[in-house]
């Protein structure tokens, strides 16, 4: 075991006591003086063209304080990446699928906004609609964005090595066209915000958000702002996958209309909205031939995909270059070609979730993989195996598996699964199955071109000495990190945990570009230990001074000072700090000198000490075009094993245990890991059997609430083994790195392995419904 | 998502709330746990002037067994049905039904009486009432009068209640030895589901326990109500029971509906499911009533 004094344990976490007991404040809790709500018009159409508003139903209503529309947003066009700023605000000339916002009103209360909206009359004209990839690629089809041809909102093409070449040298090749169904994040608070400027014209924006600092800059860009004078702080926050990831429409519009109204405005997403937000996990639709030799060697990988992106472009980007790229590893592959298209349709805008792009091709190509090594005749693990990379290996796309315990967790879910015993040998109905993934630990680049730190953090230690303060702009959203970064900053300051307060999610604490791509704990993680020790470094300094000893000769341990050679006399510190509490009950009984008296002396003698840090990636990946997306300064990876009965009657598929292992490089925390690790599971799960967004034929959302669009519930969870396996990552702060999305990449290759084990079917479309799983055992004649 | 705005009654007595109910006529809803109800008004699917909250009516919540019936109030909660013992000993399907529904949260707040007065297609509840010949009681402003369970749907969300009746009770004869029933249904995740099939079925054997005396089977999701499968039980009723001959009434009691397709799932697929778990329900059916002689 390590000989780590706080992390690696299984503290509770710092926010338990107050979620536990419903007093943590999330947006919706929180109210200002004299605040306004606020209500958007959303687009009944898929698409159309605005050929007049008229709001003044709407201003005349009692209690409405403001109407808005393009003409007072404005038409700054906004986006994720800067390559494809393609929003609005508000439609001015045209709506491009249903939810498109048009106007906001401010009113005293929600009741008053929503009526309001109800009297905004808006005059259209239809337009046809594109509503499937097929239909949006058919020539002549109607075109959602001038600027962008084809429908196309982005394309890729690539290839490493030569794949045709190496295609013909291969003794098996295979083809499979795998689709998965567009997801809903579906975190359980839907998002929100509440504007208030101040009277100095500064903004402050309290929003459920994923990463202050990019609503802030978009928030300054849009309003026409500096953003020194705007303001992001994030209360709790009840999950994002990735949604939050980016400003929103309604964070917009709750600024607007505070700087109209010169209240403060407050505005919460509706479930039915948070669809029609959507910004969710992508459809996709990949076509894969994978060329391998007889023994299994892997020898190349051609594959297409296209993605139904919705109107605009959010993350799509980086969402068409990650379905790519994250196929470089964890195997060695020397040869691969991909073509991907993302194309607008007039649906709501897709974006990035947990394992951003590269869900759906792991689970293609790890069900592709059985595949080839059933036609071998070699067990799937031993495929795996064959082919797995090493730490320190590079990928054909110029990925760097700095640490990689791919094979230790393989070996790990062998054993727990006991997978010997049963692959092959289960009754019919029953089946097992296994597939393995990995995902980056934080993009190597911001989503804009910068050079910006990725993240800074301050650790301030309390001028009365024991107490010490970490800030930073990073989101703790309901992941852990808060505790992560307390359980960083204790350990290297040699504290124990309940010293450390972590005040985070605010602009005001530095930059931070927030929780997504599973970044937070390496990168944020690397600027609050730097942060922690540099404070360490002052406090040690101040001692040596005092006592006249090298401060290369003292240590702070649990708290306490480590004298390396013998003895100091420390008894002119004790007493100074005694006199200075006269009265106090709580005086140092330790028989060594505390952390509480050096840090008062460290002040003392050079008033307030603060440390603080900064991380940024070195330069990483190739020179292509679309080298940056999938870079990453380390690897987490991941081994699944599902276990499933199918009920050949009814196709109903019952998880009946997953056992599953992640390399999260070193644990800061075992019980958030393990934390992640089911989450990741149980959302691999859903998105596996049950989940899909459903639209009519007019391009509305059919399932637009928790109760028809179907996540996993707690009885469908199956019992879940989780192994941690460490593998001391070189570029992490004490060896970490990600768990957050890796967890999820082998969960669906598993299920659709474990279910071709029960049932001889290979199903290449998602979710694996009962419905499905019927129509394809009916389509093969098995009757039971 | 606002509720639209309502009167709010509170009657204590089934006549005030049968007077509410007369008052108010055609705008007024009763309101017993809401989990149908409150969700629709939010919705906008429906909105009621008026809201006559039955939950200080203490009668409607009385569940006991006297001269061979049980009586189950109207607004006795779906997870008292689950528990209770009464229920598991003289009506089991009807517990499995209860055990089936939502989530705990929603079984402790729905009534049985609310889940036959919403008249949904899907419900868990009614269809082993049916198959075990209940009866409705219903209070109005000009009495009470009692009806076969059966003859209370009329489509999704109909009734052939008056607008001034309410259901107070359900009475359900206690079956005979020789008899069983069971209930199953499929959703797409194992709780909180719109059903896509269920299906209750009973049987009756004779006292040699040798050929089936009475059959009654019903179907759920796949009709505008839920639908007794006449085709199946005259197959079953003067039979041998076995496999075979379930299989055979499974068949038939696929002839027996009109699934609709939806975006829950294919017409095509309910019906099959219709076959899979009408054979299901008998030999529960059977398995108990064996186990009953």
């Amino acid at each position: 075991m390590s000989d780590h004094r706080v992390i690696n344990s299984r503290l509770p976490r710092l926010d338990a006591p107050v979620k536990a007991t419903g007093r943590a404040v999330f947006i919706d809790d929180m109210s200002f003086p004299n605040m306004l709500h606020a209500a958007m018009l959303q687009s009944p159409l898929p698409h159309a063209r605005i050929l007049k508003i008229d709001t003044s139903r709407a201003e005349r209503l009692p209690g409405v304080k403001a109407v808005i529309t393009s003409k007072d947003a404005g038409l700054v066009r906004y986006g994720v990446s800067p390559a494809r700023y393609d929003e609005t605000v508000f439609c001015h000339d045209r709506v491009r699928y249903v939810g498109d916002e048009i106007a906001a009103v401010a009113a005293v209360d929600k009741e008053t906004a929503e009526e309001a909206v109800g009297l905004i009359k808006v005059d259209f004209e239809e337009l046809p609609a594109v509503l499937t990839i097929e239909e949006a690629m058919a020539e002549g089809a109607p075109q959602l964005h001038a600027e962008y041809p084809r429908n196309l909102s982005a394309e890729v093409h690539q290839e490493f090595g030569n794949v045709a070449e190496a295609l013909k040298t291969c003794d098996l090749t295979k083809t499979t066209t795998f689709k998965n169904k567009r997801q809903d994040g579906a975190f359980l608070e839907p998002p929100g915000c509440i504007a208030v400027f101040d009277l100095d014209g500064r903004l402050t924006l309290h929003s459920s958000t994923q990463s202050p600092h990019y609503v802030q800059r978009t928030l300054a860009m849009v309003l026409g702002l500096p953003v020194g004078k705007v303001r992001v702080v994030k209360p709790y926050v009840g999950g994002g996958f990735g949604i939050k990831a980016a400003v929103n429409t309604g964070e917009l519009t709750a600024c607007l209309l505070a700087r109209k109204t010169g209240k403060p405005v407050k505005f919460i997403y509706s479930r039915e909205q948070v669809f029609m937000l959507c910004r969710a996990r992508h459809q996709f639709v990949h076509r894969m031939t994978t060329g391998v030799k007889k023994d299994g060697t892997l020898l190349a990988l051609q594959h297409e995909c296209y993605l139904d992106g919705g109107a605009y472009s959010s993350f799509g980007i980086a969402t068409v270059y990650y379905a790519g790229s994250l196929l470089g590893g964890p195997y060695k592959l020397p040869n691969m070609k991909y073509d991907g298209w993302r194309v607008y349709t007039n649906k709501p805008t897709c974006g990035a979730q947990r394992g951003h792009g590269g869900v759906a091709a792991r689970a293609a190509w790890e069900q592709q993989l059985d595949t080839i090594a059933e036609e071998l005749g070699i067990d799937p693990i031993e495929l795996r195996l064959k082919n797995m990379m090493q730490a320190g290996d590079v990928t054909c796309n110029d990925l760097n598996m700095s640490s990689l315990g791919m094979k230790e967790c393989i070996e790990a879910v062998r054993n727990a699964s006991g997978w010997a015993s049963k692959k092959g040998k289960l009754p019919r109905g029953k089946g097992i199955g296994m597939a393995c993934g990995f995902f980056v630990s934080g993009a190597g680049y911001p989503i804009y071109r910068s050079d910006t730190y990725h993240c800074t953090a301050t650790v301030k230690l309390a001028e009365d000495g024991g107490a010490v303060q970490v800030y930073s702009a990073s989101a703790e959203i309901g992941q852990g990190s808060d505790t992560a970064f307390g359980m960083i900053a204790a350990e290297a300051l040699g504290v124990p945990l309940d010293c450390v307060r972590v005040i985070s999610g605010d602009t005001d604490f530095g930059v931070d570009l927030g929780a997504y791509s599973s970044r937070q704990t390496l990168m944020t993680g690397h600027a609050v230990k730097e942060a922690a020790e540099e404070v360490k470094r002052q406090v040690l300094e101040a001692l040596a001074d005092e006592l006249k000893v090298p401060a290369a000769d003292m240590d702070i341990k649990e708290g306490r000072i480590v004298f390396k050679n013998g003895l100091v006399d420390y008894s002119g510190i004790r007493s100074r700090y005694i006199k200075e509490h006269r009265g106090w009950s709580d005086s140092p009984q330790e028989d060594a000198l505390t952390f509480r008296e050096a840090s008062r002396i460290a002040y003392l003698a050079k008033g307030t000490i603060v440390g603080t840090g900064k991380y940024k990636p070195p330069a990483l990946g190739g020179t292509f075009k679309g080298a940056a997306v999938g870079t990453s300064p380390a690897y987490g990876c991941s081994a699944q094993v599902a276990e499933v009965e199918v009920d050949l009657e009814t196709g109903k598929i019952v998880i009946e245990k997953m056992t599953d292992a992640h390399d999260c490089g070193r644990a800061i925390n075992r019980t958030s890991v393990e934390g992640q690790m089911e989450g990741s599971l149980a959302m691999g799960m859903g998105e596996a059997l049950f989940e899909e967004v459903k639209f009519d034929d007019r391009g509305r959302v059919i399932n637009c609430d928790l109760a028809e669009y179907k996540l996993v519930t707690a009885l469908d969870m199956p019992p879940v083994e989780t192994i941690i396996v460490e593998s001391d990552e070189p570029n992490g702060p004490f060896g970490a790195k990600e768990v957050g999305e890796g967890a999820i990449m082998p969960t669906i290759p598993a299920i659709l392995n474990a279910v071709y084990d029960a049932t001889g079917l290979r199903i290449h479309e998602l979710p694996l419904t009962s419905e499905r799983v019927h129509a394809a055992l009916k389509a093969r004649g098995i009757k039971q | 998502m606002i509720l639209p705005k309502f009167e709010f009654h509170e009657p204590t007595s089934v006549a005030e709330a049968c007077d509410l109910l007369a008052r108010h006529r055609g705008k007024a809803r009763p309101l017993a746990g809401g989990t149908d109800l409150l969700v629709n008004m939010k919705k906008k699917v429906m909105s009621p002037g008026h809201l006559v909250w039955l939950g200080r009516i203490p009668e409607l919540s009385r569940l006991e067994r006297s001269n061979g019936t049980l009586w189950v109030g109207a607004g006795v909660t779906v997870s008292d049905i689950a528990a209770s013992e009464a229920v598991a000993k003289a009506v089991s399907a009807l517990g499995q039904g209860a055990r089936a529904l939502g989530t705990p949260l929603i079984r402790n707040l729905a009534t049985i009486g609310g889940n036959i007065g919403s008249a949904r297609p899907a419900a868990d509840l009614p269809l082993s009432l049916m198959v075990y010949g209940a009866e409705l009681v219903l209070a109005g402003t000009s009495g009470e009068r009692r009806m076969p369970i059966a003859e209370f749907f009329k489509g999704p969300g109909l009734t052939t209640a008056r607008e001034d009746e309410l259901i107070t009770a359900i009475a359900v004869e206690v079956p005979r030895g020789y008899s069983g029933a069971g209930y199953l249904n499929l959703g797409i995740r194992k709780s909180q589901d719109c059903n896509i099939v269920n299906v209750a079925s009973f049987l009756e054997l004779d006292e040699k326990a040798e050929r089936i005396r009475t059959a009654r089977i019903a179907l759920g999701s796949v009709g505008p109500t839920p639908l007794r499968s006449l085709k199946a039980e005259k197959l079953l009723v003067g039979a041998k029971p076995d496999e075979r001959l379930f299989e055979q009434a499974a068949q038939a009691a696929t002839h027996d509906c009109t699934p609709i397709l939806d975006f829950r799932g294919s017409a095509e697929y309910r019906r099959a499911m219709v076959d899979v778990l009408t054979r299901r329900t008998l030999a529960m059916a059977m398995a108990e009533a064996r186990s009953r002689t």
